[in-house]
């Protein structure tokens, strides 16, 4: 396990060696792992995600998802180890639980709806005497 | 100077309130008199903030708290408006050049209804102005005067971003104009085509500053903030995508009203809209009501009193729209498969798109109410926004050449075939031959067909080679605009998910390969500016023939004690190799540096292809000036 002697070897040096972002060596795991870096939210910065602070705190999280996916964890079971460690606030992707993730997720497409349903609506009102013209300029 | 500055501005306001009483009471000549008044002296006022700025006056207090005498001038005089209380300064002045351009060039014919738009706007200006004089002064002096300046904040000494709020105030405050003609026409009980031919240019002229506003602001995160990426879904930059896309639905609705009559309530109510989201979006950014990377002069009672600002203005004129939006007349008869249905879809989509970005923005205070602490970043905007607009875009060219009331729908399968056969092509070629996700190999096809569909539509309209170049000019702006936003989704989907990032850490001499880039450095050394010193690195970067030298800085600017970054960019056909200096690190007595290295695909198609849009909006407005002062 290349990978638990990379943690080994981190965990021995402390963040100066973790901060140079060993990565892990199959591409598609290293890639997986950059995608879940991008939406964990640095929880010492002002809005940042983990993959772009410099924060120390972000240099420990960026090796404990790569820990993880090394280890062959799914990206839910990186969200849920993070979000039972530092809360629902460190997930950029919102949960679509409870009241409020089912208004967050869901009203962009009921607002989509009822848009259409008005459109709909007006155009059924004004198609009396409807003629094709063409236009002229756009 | 700078008193008799503070005395041109608190002329401005009697200006602007003289514009507002007398435009109202439909005093079109005195009222357009008023706003050149207005905007000449506020233009005064404005130039001795430059002044004391570019001589580092710093009995000014804004000059002391926000410039130094070692910077550059271009930064003297940007340190101006990186502030807040300039800013507002600017805010001001663009309303009343607004006004002042309203008074010279409004062409409707219709004396009243121009006089009560400039008294609208009039009343617009009195309301910043008031803002600026009684809250957030910008003349107020030091005594006794330092000597030496605390410097502007150094990751805003930048050309791109000096430039960027005048461009981006361009477009927000250009709005309030389209606003006041909005509001105008609403007390007339009018929006009809001679208001739609003149509020469309308004929206035009405040939409082209407003997109290259935007980009501008992009492009100098992409390299001045060292993370690679150009679009971050901050809430700042959420701002200033909200209006934008009230302004793009603005400019498709208010052509239905212009050729047709119809839509007129709608098209009143996004001219409305687009200011407000403005102001909303200074409101958001000033209050610091939400947390940003970089929200700038955070003040909860100034943000109050923008919040009061928005209530008042936008309840008045919600309310005006509310009283008379069902007298407005109706247009021509249309129904749903038409271009009027089309342009519909368009509108529907966009403003759930702008909602979709507010939700977005707010949730998390919203969240925290009922005590759940969320963050929304850029998964909920890739799985929510993106798609929508994809849907839309998709449909782009099928659409494109239906005629007005009522479309002919016989050569809509083919169309249709067409597009749903290029994108089982790209899905099938992204999974078996490129590699490259199912999202990327959509969003191509999405891009192609967009170009494809607008350049059949020149071809479809012209029928002959020769008669392309009479085509007239407003056709060539939409074209234009398509085609760029075709581009711009190619270089987006490309560049965000074909991005290469990878972390090196050197010593000197040392090397390292990214992307199948060979990365040497060859030396660190201390170089020093005019007010910062800096670390810079010296690299040399291989790929087969090409070798580049690149040279990423990080400087130290002790005035303000901040370091920023500069980061070395050696654009290729394919895209930009980007390296940003991170720390030094000291290991088993040997001194590494730190280099975040990125591969950034086609970036430079985001950036061409938002300045085609804002190309082809500028020819559409163009014919409509060149016309009418002939």
């Amino acid at each position: 396990m290349v990978i638990r002697a990379l943690f080994l070897s981190l965990a021995v040096f402390g963040f100066a060696l973790t901060s140079m972002g060993q990565v892990l060596d199959d591409p598609t795991e290293e890639a997986r792992a950059q995608a879940l870096m991008r939406e964990l939210r640095c929880v010492a910065c002002e809005n940042e995600p983990i993959s772009q602070s410099s924060a120390a705190i972000a240099e420990d999280m960026r090796a404990r998802v790569r820990v993880m996916v090394g280890e062959g964890a799914s990206d839910g079971e990186v969200r849920d180890w993070f979000e039972s460690r530092y809360g629902e606030f460190v997930l950029f992707r919102p949960k679509r639980t409870g009241l409020e993730g089912f208004i967050l997720w869901g009203a962009p497409f009921g607002l989509l709806v009822i848009g259409g349903l008005i459109a709909f609506g007006l155009a059924r009102r004004r198609k009396a005497g409807a003629e094709p013209v063409a236009p002229d300029e756009i | 100077m700078i008193e008799f500055g503070h005395l041109a501005a608190f002329l401005a306001l009697a200006a602007s309130l003289a514009q507002g009483v007398l435009g109202l009471t439909g005093a079109r000549a005195l009222a357009g008199r008023a706003a050149v008044v207005a905007f000449a002296v506020m233009a005064l006022s404005f130039a001795t903030l430059l002044v004391a700025f570019a001589q580092s006056d710093f009995s000014l207090a804004l000059a002391a708290n926000n410039s130094h005498t070692l910077k550059p001038m271009i930064y003297k005089l940007a340190g101006v408006w990186g502030n807040h209380e300039g800013s507002m300064a600017l805010w001001c002045l663009v309303t009343l050049g607004f006004g002042a351009a309203g008074a010279l060039w409004m062409r409707t014919g219709r004396d009243v209804f121009e006089a009560r738009a400039l008294g609208v706007q009039g009343w617009l200006a009195t309301g910043a102005l008031s803002y600026l004089l009684f809250a957030s002064s910008p003349y107020l002096r030091l005594d006794p005067a330092p000597l030496q300046g605390a410097g502007l904040n150094p990751v805003l000494q930048d050309v791109a971003l000096a430039s960027h709020p005048p461009m981006l105030y361009l477009g927000y405050v250009g709005f309030s104009f389209v606003f006041a003609l909005a509001a105008a026409g609403l007390i007339d009980g009018r929006i009809d085509r001679v208001w739609a031919k003149e509020a469309r240019r308004w929206a035009l002229a405040a939409f082209i500053p407003l997109t290259i506003g935007i980009a501008l602001g992009s492009y100098w995160a992409y390299y001045e903030l060292g993370w690679g990426g150009w679009w971050f879904w901050d809430p700042v930059e959420n701002a200033s995508l909200m209006p934008w896309l009230i302004g793009a639905a603005l400019l498709h609705s208010v052509v239905v009203t212009e050729k047709r009559g119809s839509f007129a309530a709608w098209t009143a109510l996004l001219a409305v809209l687009a200011f407000l989201f403005s102001i909303m979006g200074a409101f958001l950014v000033r209050s610091g009501v939400l947390t940003s990377v970089h929200a700038f002069a955070v003040d909860p009672k100034r943000g109050m009193l923008l919040l009061g600002g928005l209530v008042v203005y936008g309840g008045l004129a919600l309310g005006l729209f509310a009283l008379r939006a069902p007298k407005l007349e109706g247009g021509k008869p249309w129904q749903m498969l038409s271009r009027e249905g089309a342009l519909a879809t368009n509108n529907v989509v966009l403003v759930v798109a702008a909602l979709t970005v507010l939700l977005g923005t707010l949730f998390p205070l919203i969240a925290e109410a009922t005590g759940r602490t969320i963050s929304v970043g850029e998964p909920y905007f890739r799985l929510t926004f993106v798609p929508m607009l994809a849907v839309l875009l998709a449909v782009l060219p099928v659409v494109q050449a239906w005629t007005w009331g009522k479309a002919d729908l016989s050569g809509v399968w083919k169309w249709a075939a067409g597009g749903v056969g290029l994108v089982a092509v790209f899905l099938l070629l992204g999974v078996s031959v490129w590699d490259i996700p199912l999202g990327a190999a959509f969003g191509l096809a999405l891009a192609l067909w967009l170009i494809f569909g607008a350049l059949w539509e020149v071809r479809r309209r012209a029928v002959t080679l020769a008669r392309v170049f009479r085509l007239p000019l407003r056709v060539w702006g939409m074209t234009l605009a398509h085609i760029g936003l075709g581009v711009f989704i190619m270089g987006a989907v490309v560049e965000t998910t074909q991005r290469y990032e990878a972390t090196l850490a050197l010593p000197a001499g040392g090397s390292g390969t990214v992307a199948g880039w060979n990365i040497t450095l060859n030396d660190v050394h201390a170089i020093e500016g005019p007010n910062w010193y800096a670390d810079k690195a010296v690299l040399t970067a291989r790929k087969g023939s090409i070798k580049a030298e690149m040279a990423p800085t990080k400087r130290y600017y002790p005035a303000s004690r901040m370091p920023t970054t500069e980061t070395a960019i050696h654009k290729t056909g394919a895209g930009d190799l980007y390296i940003a200096l991170g720390d030094r690190r000291d290991v088993d007595g040997e001194t590494r540096w730190v280099f975040r290295v990125y591969f950034n695909p086609l970036i430079d198609f985001v950036y061409l292809g938002v300045g085609l849009m804002a190309l082809g909006a500028f020819f559409s407005l163009v014919p409509m000036r060149r016309r009418r002062t002939a």
